[in-house]
């Protein structure tokens, strides 16, 4: 019982000891210029973590949304000459129409999400091999600057992506809280049959989640592109693993229902911590993979709720 | 034979590898040298291995998604382990092959412990020991490439039959042993039997939990394999290695009719199935298609033999 | 031979066998019958090793035993031929057969198929079926497959020392006429080599084949009845009889009903699979309840109604509409509000919290553009908290832990809150305990007064009596039989039991 009670506080029990530990070892860590800077550089993740939280949240997967970040950094470079501000528009909406197609497999077609979403991925990495060729582009510099300048600037020492991020946030957890949206997809990720007898249309519901997961990747890869002012069919590789583990080790588990974007926001944090301590022990980037790994299966193992697994396949 | 739904599930593949056939070779007869055969036959080999390790645990109902981390893994541990025993096979380094398919069986029995002790869904639980093999390789090589030169080892690619590399005919034999164990063993036939019922499988007395570990620590020695002849194919290691199979790999056997719920299809399907991508790949090509279309196609592909092989009457929702 | 001395078995909350004694002689047949919910798969289990009992003893010639699962059961020859199909489909009859005993066909792991498909021959031969064993079972008929189970059970012959007892679990429940005669003559002339338990609602069935019946209620065993004094009717009151309380249903609360107006008219309506037509009204303010068997066809009407499924044919007119499309979205928009059976996975979401699960069906109701009005939400789940009683500690309390007595009436409270004036019961009663049940019950009969029509499948026949203005009985998916219910002037159980059977 007391385990049952303390399990929706471990997140930020987790978050706290890893700062301060990190913050003993290293005063410097705590110094808000190398915070600031840190929560910065993790808010492409965040934002599609932020995504992929509601396709978990109703008890789904979506492994599309890194091909969905690496194909909009593509369609981003190349479309920004020509469309100006409103690539960003033809990016969200490349996006959102993505996760519909995957939520529309899911729901209609039975399809389950974990192979719709790798299809619906393989589609994605098709079409930036296509356009971009499979070479790498560059965004002109100038032009870059002027459309999306104020996504990567600095506001003092704030950076300007930590405003966008907590716009999203808002959004996420208003959807999550206060609307229709938020409220169905809580049943159906806490108890699909009983929100099916209540007369819901639950499929619309679903689909919607999947789109708006793949909405929010569509940003983070928009937001990638502009900081690294270019694109690749594969520079966001990398981006899957410690997106699906901030949502996990934030509590929102894999069997859906509880959870939701303000513990996606935890475990991103965890997620940027674990990488800054990484890196003062001088593990890189690449090599933190089997780390993330293993800390993903004692997430899953920690949050899921196995009652809800009648055989576990 | 009827038209029935089950008999189109069952013949469906190999029409469409047929026709695929006759498609390209209509378009252009080069399609079927020898030489481009040969070619689709060796591309085929490492992704094969893997389609078979894959299909038993599909067969069970569950998925393994874990196959480019332990592929890479084991081709990088492969490479460093022959160089290690003298780097010929004439020389003791062919001890480095049955120490590698038991590394295989290792990695794929401890995916299986995640799934079956942590009662972890087999997607996330082989999703993350994919991640896991991969990053172990990273630590492993430091990111730089392994090379084996040896002449001996490299005769399975360099050594040709009938047109036909060596290790076409290995994998020729190891899909016979495949098919063998499916169809006449007990553990193959438990799988069927996890697929098929595995409440009631449990209740006539079948340990469950045993025949899911001996699954996935049989693909991993599937996947060990195939690790090998990539390695054969290619001449070196690196953690990337085994990138792309997953999707090749799951495709494949999905394409080729064996269905996601379990209990039906199997070692024959994921052969086809391996065809079809590869003839597809190849022949995209051959007509002068950009190859960048097939993880595209194979998306789509995917998804119609998922929902062919969907039995909408006995599904409620997916998730 | 085979014996239960006053076993006892709890669960939280439910004493579900309460000191049974129990017998079976070599080469008998029993019969065992009661209501459900008497105890009877209870009663099963724990014979064929899947419960443990709590109390008293397990005895096989004599001498105690215990098993700790079903396959140490099946060592000392007690097997189990389930209800539910038990075979797995995408494999051979053989294997079927043979599937956890695969061991004595293999070499190295390696399975001799001739051999195993001669002795799945034998045992084949035994049921007196005569299919190929290499067959996949997913190709044979139902009665097919339920030989092959009986075959498989009999491989215990060989593999056991010593006497069999077989339970057969509702055996006939897919088989026709004829494959039903063929089981039992060879069930009589497999009583050579052991003794079966018989379970079945069929009465008829029961008399017919069993030595001796045994008559479970409320976990207890009523009567045991030998086959030259059996009765059928006697043997009904025995599995449902009890005192009948006219207060407890409340029978002084029930009013005429308005017959003047309908909320629901079925004319000649076929369902899917059933070959009989229709014919039911629904008025406001009355309680109308299907009475009869499970798979008498009470569930298809009830799920018809609601919109899961849709008829073949016939009319259908709701509150003077004519419906065509079926869905429970359009039903629930029509005011139709339904109770399931498994409350805690189609009534409650566990997790959610009082209000949130209160307006689940009616959240257009509560929004505005999608966006909700949280505010209305509590203070309506205030509201029905303090008229139904729920005892939740606020409108925050999650569903899930709630009993399941203040459960019922969330959902209760989430049709009636929405205007539902068509409510489906499907066993609201179902695991409740008594105050629970006399809650429920208070609020049928207030629904029933705000002019609400009520369809009600209830958990007992007695409920069925006590609570309904309309009884309409069915049996095998035929409306056999209609009853008037006023006060005073209720059919009894015999007279609806006459027409269920």
């Amino acid at each position: 019982m007391t385990m049952q009670r303390i399990k929706p506080h471990l997140p930020w029990i987790t978050l706290l000891v890893l700062t301060a530990v990190v913050g003993v070892v290293d005063p410097n860590f705590l110094r808000p210029a190398n915070l600031l800077s840190l929560a910065g550089d993790i808010v492409p993740l965040f934002i599609m973590a932020l995504g992929l939280t509601f396709a978990i949240y109703i008890g789904g997967i979506d492994l599309s949304v890194q091909s969905m970040a690496n194909m909009i950094t593509v369609i981003a470079s190349i479309y920004l000459a020509s469309l100006g501000a409103w690539v960003a528009v033809l990016c969200i909406a490349a996006g959102f129409g993505l996760g519909m197609l995957s939520g529309f497999l899911t729901t209609r077609l039975f399809v389950p999400s974990f192979i719709s979403t790798l299809a619906v991925g393989g589609v994605c990495f098709s079409v930036a091999q296509w356009l971009s060729g499979n070479r790498a582009l560059n965004m002109d510099a100038e032009q870059r600057n002027a459309t999306f300048g104020w996504m990567i600037g600095h506001t003092g020492i704030v950076p300007n992506e930590l405003f966008l991020a907590a716009a999203l946030l808002a959004l996420c957890l208003f959807i999550e809280r206060r609307t229709v949206l938020g409220r169905v997809l809580k049943a159906v990720g806490a108890g699909e049959p009983a929100a099916k007898a209540s007369g819901i249309n639950v499929g619309r519901y679903k689909m919607l989640a999947f789109a708006i997961s793949g909405a929010l990747a569509a940003i983070a890869g928009l937001l990638f592109s502009v900081k690294l002012s270019g694109g690749a069919p594969t520079i966001a590789n990398g981006f899957l693993l410690p997106a699906i583990v901030a949502v996990l080790v934030g509590g929102t588990p894999l069997t859906g229902g509880v959870g939701g974007v303000l513990n996606t926001l935890i475990g991103t944090l965890i997620v940027a911590v674990i990488r800054a301590s990484m890196l003062y022990l001088g593990i890189e980037a690449t090599q933190q993979q089997m780390l993330f790994g293993l800390v993903l299966i004692a997430a899953i193992a920690l949050t899921i709720d196995r009652s809800k697994l009648r055989t576990v396949k | 034979m009827k038209l029935t739904r089950e008999n189109v599930i069952r013949w469906a593949p190999a029409l469409v590898l047929l026709g695929l056939v006759v498609l390209f070779a209509a378009i252009n007869p080069a399609f079927l040298s020898q030489r481009n055969l040969a070619r689709i036959a060796l591309a085929s080999t490492p992704a094969m291995m893997v389609a078979l390790g894959v299909t038993f645990i599909i067969v069970m109902g569950s998925i393994d998604l874990s196959m480019e981390g332990v592929v890479s893994l084991c081709a990088v541990l492969f490479c460093l382990l022959f160089l290690r025993l003298g780097g010929s096979l004439g020389a003791g380094a062919w001890l480095a092959i049955p120490a590698i398919l038991l590394c295989g069986a290792f990695f794929g029995w401890l995916t299986g412990m995640v799934h079956v002790r942590l009662q972890i869904p087999s997607f996330m639980a082989s999703l993350a020991m994919g991640f896991v093999g991969t990053g172990a390789a990273v630590l492993v090589t430091g990111g730089d490439i392994v090379r084996i030169e040896d002449d001996v080892f490299r005769a399975l690619l360099t050594w040709r039959i009938l047109g036909f590399p060596l290790m076409v005919y290995i994998a020729a034999a190891l899909v016979l042993l495949a098919w063998f164990i499916q169809n006449h063993t007990t553990l193959g036939r438990n799988f069927y039997a996890v697929g098929g019922g595995e409440e009631l499988a449990h209740a006539s007395g079948v340990n469950v939990r045993r025949v899911r570990l001996a699954g996935f620590a049989l693909a991993g020695v599937f996947y060990a394999i195939a690790a090998i002849f990539q390695v054969a194919r290619l001449g070196q290691a690196e953690s990337v290695t085994g990138a792309n199979l997953m999707f090749v790999a799951i495709t494949s056997v999905v394409v080729g009719g064996v269905a996601l719920w379990g209990g039906i299809g199997g070692v024959l399907n994921a052969v086809v199935g391996v065809l079809i991508v590869n003839v597809i790949g190849n022949g995209m090509v051959v007509i002068g298609l950009p190859n960048y279309l097939q993880d595209g196609l194979l998306g789509v592909l995917v998804i119609i033999a998922v929902v062919l092989s969907t039995d909408r009457r006995l599904v409620s929702f997916a998730k | 031979m085979y014996q239960l001395s006053s076993v006892d078995k709890k669960f939280p909350g439910v004493h579900a066998l309460k000191a049974i004694d129990f017998h079976i002689k070599r080469g008998e047949i029993v019969g065992l019958v009661g209501e459900n919910g008497a105890g009877k798969s209870t009663l099963m289990k724990v014979i064929y090793g899947a419960y443990q009992p709590d109390g008293g003893q397990i005895l096989i010639d004599g001498k105690p035993v215990h098993f700790a699962n079903p396959r140490q059961a099946m060592k000392r020859g007690i097997g189990m031929v389930f209800q539910e199909q038990s075979l797995i489909p995408n494999l051979t009859v053989m294997e079927n057969i043979f599937l956890g005993y695969e061991a004595q066909f293999t070499r190295l792991g390696v399975v001799n198929w001739k051999a195993m498909a001669a002795a799945a021959r034998k045992q084949l031969a035994k049921v007196k079926l005569d299919i190929d064993p290499a067959t996949v079972t997913s190709a044979l008929s139902f009665a097919q497959r339920q030989l092959v189970e009986l075959a498989k059970v009999l491989t215990l012959e060989e593999r056991v020392e010593g006497d069999l007892v077989i339970l057969l679990d509702e055996p006939t429940s897919v088989l026709s006429e004829d494959e039903v005669k063929l089981l039992f003559k060879l069930v009589r002339e497999l009583t050579s080599r052991a003794s079966f338990i018989f379970v079945s609602h069929r009465m008829d069935e029961v008399m017919e084949l069993s030595d001796r019946i045994y008559v479970m209620k409320d976990g207890q065993v009523m009567d045991v009845v030998a086959r030259a004094e059996a009765d059928a009717s006697a043997i009904q009151h025995k599995m449902v009889g009890r005192h009948v309380d006219r207060e407890y249903y409340r029978e002084q609360r029930q009013k005429p009903y308005d017959r003047s107006r309908k909320l629901f008219e079925m004319r000649d309506v076929v369902l899917p699979g059933r070959p009989h037509k229709l014919n039911l009204t629904l008025h406001p303010g009355e309680v109308l309840c299907l009475v009869g068997t499970e798979g008498s066809g009470r569930e298809a009407i009830l799920r018809t109604i609601y919109g899961m499924l849709a008829p073949l044919s016939g009319h259908f007119e709701m509150k003077g509409e004519a419906l065509r499309g079926f869905n429970p979205r359009r039903s629930v928009a029509m005011g139709v509000g339904y109770v399931p059976r498994e409350r805690k996975i189609e009534g409650i979401v566990a997790g959610m919290n009082v209000y949130e699960n209160m307006t689940l069906s009616q959240l257009g109701r509560y929004s505005k553009a999608g966006v909700i009005d949280v505010g209305r939400e509590k203070a309506l789940a205030r509201d029905w908290i303090s008229k139904l009683s729920i005892k939740a500690h606020s409108e925050f309390a999650d569903c899930g832990n709630l009993s399941g007595g203040n459960q019922q009436k969330v959902v209760l409270s989430k049709w009636r809150s929405g205007g539902s004036d068509i409510m489906l019961l499907d066993h609201p009663t179902r695991g409740l305990d008594i105050g629970a049940k006399e809650d429920v019950y208070d609020m049928i009969r207030d629904m029933s007064d705000d002019g609400t029509g009520i369809v009600l499948v209830a958990d007992t026949l007695e409920e069925a009596i006590g609570l309904s203005h309309t009884i309409v009985v069915l049996k095998d998916g035929e409306i056999r039989q209609r009853f008037d219910c006023q006060p005073g002037a209720k059919p009894s159980l015999y007279d609806l039991l006459h027409h269920m059977i």
